[in-house]
């Protein structure tokens, strides 16, 4: 029921490391368009204070900038930011990404006109088996990247111990995902580094792997509270409306009281979890080892 | 439509059937499952499971004579690749003793199943959260039968995938426990209440801030911190309806927490063929409560009763439509009734 793990594929030990920057607000294009290139400053510089929370390796400069939401329907940028992205990257030479959801089925037409705009070769980072199919079918020549909503893993901060987390190990490696996988033609795999993580938690996955940090995702819904801030029943707290993109002006951070547990936000319909700094740690020891090929910087 | 209920003992099936349940889902921890893999979670839920095969076996035996269905959760959103083997085995021993399905979210236990256990159908749990069309045809080629969708969706997406794949069957929830982020998407462990229980309503301490990146983010100004503070008050009150409202029951006995009873005869006319309960942790009476009250409703949809008349009838039924008015209790709130009575009784039981 298992079959045989491959070789690790050139591009899975190719130096120096890729380091992409995943942008989920359009209007924030403008900003980035002042730059006639970017350097791993101007990546992290993005982060704020998060920046002390990510280890990048030396000669980390930035190969890929991403565009879009992982996590809401609502966050898809319009064609005309992705064009925009699109010829920003061709200045800046790095390889443009455009980020999806988990889809409504609504949200196809809006996605087949984004994702008709990418030139050749372009990643499609996707969270949804549905959108797998979409751009095999239709966009074969764009790269789909299997993004961290389908790397199944478990992210629980309040985790009294490491034994807790032993107790849910993840099937990255299963045969039958890799089958998957590739039988939908993704060719990578973008992941969280979890707490209680360890640097070989990446080891042996058949795919070349990107981190994402210096924040991971606990958790996210349809629901949002953030999101209904300007609606009333029955839309409030319920599927399937518009919002305001509220999450894109506010967030809330915070912990829970009497915990030392590490720093957890929620954006939106998402929780995240900031990287300590013994998991930025371990994310570039992983590197080091070439378990990870990329690190994806973004924010919660 | 059918009724889809959990049950976590033998005695259940029954009483369940006997009020109107056509479809039953349990759970089983296998005796050396624990010893081999140091770890309960066969399923999603460590508690409400049955105790052992001989169960499960009384269980099919009992619902099999009743003209019941059994469906077996082997839905853990990710298993690791030590337990596949393990868990196509417990699937192919459910399928001998007469098991008609697993209900299942981990894509390689799906393509195991199907590849090795053939004639056990695979219902693709909500856990996977397939809520498109094309993720639906995606798992039909897996080899899945049925999609259970997750809890928030729509009643007109729901009729976009069951007339895009009418082979498919749909089942979608019509009771119970309601969680705040999606199954498929919330990668935490219910901890015991002591240590927090669910994260959805841990107590997290929480302050908005502005999300400059320049400055780190500051407060907001003042009126739009009353916004967000009256959003955060109707969230919580939101909340105490997604739970259960407060965990508690109508005077008749009739669980409260989301539900999507008046919406049957939309979700009836979408072409859902199954209705889930939710709960397997549940009480008994609780889950006999439960049929009994989404049966009274399929009799009416059943005995072809207008559309209105059976909403009216389905929001009557716990006697106090003040709940239904507040439109927090609902799964598919965009069909709810607006024909019922104020929403102070709502407002005030939830103002602590």
């Amino acid at each position: 029921m298992t079959s045989t793990p491959r070789t690790p594929t050139p591009e899975s030990v190719t130096r120096p490391i890729e380091l992409g920057f995943a942008l989920v607000d359009e209007r924030e294009l403008a900003a980035f368009a002042r730059h006639d290139r970017l350097t791993r400053d101007d990546y992290l510089d993005q982060l704020g204070e998060a920046r002390d929370c990510v280890t990048l390796p030396e000669d980390a400069e930035p190969t890929h900038f991403f565009l879009g939401s992982e996590f809401c329907e609502h966050l898809l940028p319009s064609v005309e930011s992705v064009d925009r992205a699109v010829v920003l990257c061709e200045r800046w030479g790095l390889t443009f990404g455009l980020v999806t959801p988990i889809a409504c089925d609504g949200l196809f037409d809006p996605l087949r006109a984004a994702l008709a705009r990418l030139p050749a070769g372009s990643e499609v980072t996707i969270n949804d088996w549905g959108v797998a199919r979409l751009v095999q079918r239709e966009f074969p020549a764009l790269r789909p990247v299997a993004g961290r909503l389908l790397g199944k893993m478990l992210k629980d901060p309040r985790l009294p111990s490491a034994t807790w987390a032993r107790m849910y190990p993840n099937g990255l490696r299963a045969g039958p995902f890799r089958d998957i996988l590739d039988g939908l033609g993704i060719g990578r795999l973008e992941l969280d580094f979890p707490p209680f993580g360890a640097a070989d938690m990446y080891a042996g996955i058949d795919f070349p792997i990107g981190v994402r940090a210096p924040y991971g995702y606990i958790a996210k819904g349809r629901i949002c509270k953030l999101g209904s801030l300007s609606l009333d029943t029955p839309e409030k707290f319920s599927p399937g409306h518009q919002c305001r993109r509220e999450c894109l002006g506010f967030n809330e951070v915070g912990a829970r009281p009497g915990t030392h547990e590490l720093p957890t936000s929620q954006r939106g319909n998402t929780m995240y979890y900031r990287h300590a700094k013994g998991m930025a740690t371990a994310v570039a020891e992983a590197v080091n080892n070439g378990w990870v090929s990329r690190i994806v910087l973004s924010g919660a | 439509m059918k009724i889809t209920a959990p049950i976590s003992t033998p005695a259940e099936v029954e009483p369940l059937v006997r009020a109107g349940a056509r479809e039953l889902y349990c759970g089983v921890v296998p005796p050396d499952w624990i010893q081999r893999f140091n770890t309960s979670g066969v399923n999603r839920r460590v508690f409400g499971n049955l105790n052992g095969y001989a169960d499960l076996e009384r269980v099919v035996d009992k619902a099999t004579a009743l003209d019941a269905e059994v469906f077996l959760v082997l839905n853990a959103q990710q298993y690791g690749e030590q337990h596949l083997d393990a868990l196509t085995e417990i699937g192919a021993r459910f399928r001998s003793i007469g098991g008609k399905a697993a209900i299942v979210a981990d894509i390689s236990l799906i393509a195991s199943l199907a590849a090795n256990v053939p004639d056990l159908d695979i219902h693709v749990s909500s856990v996977a959260t397939c809520r498109n069309v094309e993720s639906a045809r995606f798992f039909a080629a897996l080899g899945a039968n049925r999609i259970i969708l997750p809890r928030d969706v729509t009643v007109a997406e729901i009729g976009t995938i069951t007339q895009a794949l009418p082979e498919l069957d749909v089942e979608a929830f019509v009771l119970n426990d309601g969680c705040v982020f999606e199954e498929g998407t919330c990668h935490t462990v219910h901890l015991p209440m002591n240590k927090g229980g669910p994260i959805c309503i841990d107590n997290y301490q929480f302050e908005y801030r502005t999300t400059e990146r320049a400055t780190g983010g500051g407060k907001p100004q003042e009126r739009a911190l009353r916004r967000l503070e009256q959003n955060d008050l109707d969230y919580k009150r939101w909340l105490w309806y997604r739970f259960g409202n407060g965990f508690s029951v109508a005077s008749n006995g009739y669980p409260w927490g989301p539900c999507g009873l008046c919406a049957m005869p939309a979700t009836h006319a979408a072409g859902v063929h199954s209705v889930k309960i939710a709960g397997r942790e549940g009480a008994s009476e609780r889950k006999i409560k439960s049929v009994e009250l989404v049966a009274r409703v399929l009799e009416r949809i059943q005995a072809g009763e207008p559309e209105h008349r059976v909403r009216e009838f389905a929001v009557g039924l716990r006697d106090a439509p003040s709940h239904c008015a507040s439109g927090y209790m609902c799964y598919y709130p965009e069909v709810r009734s607006r024909q019922t009575t104020g929403d102070a009784e709502g407002k005030l039981l939830t103002a602590v």
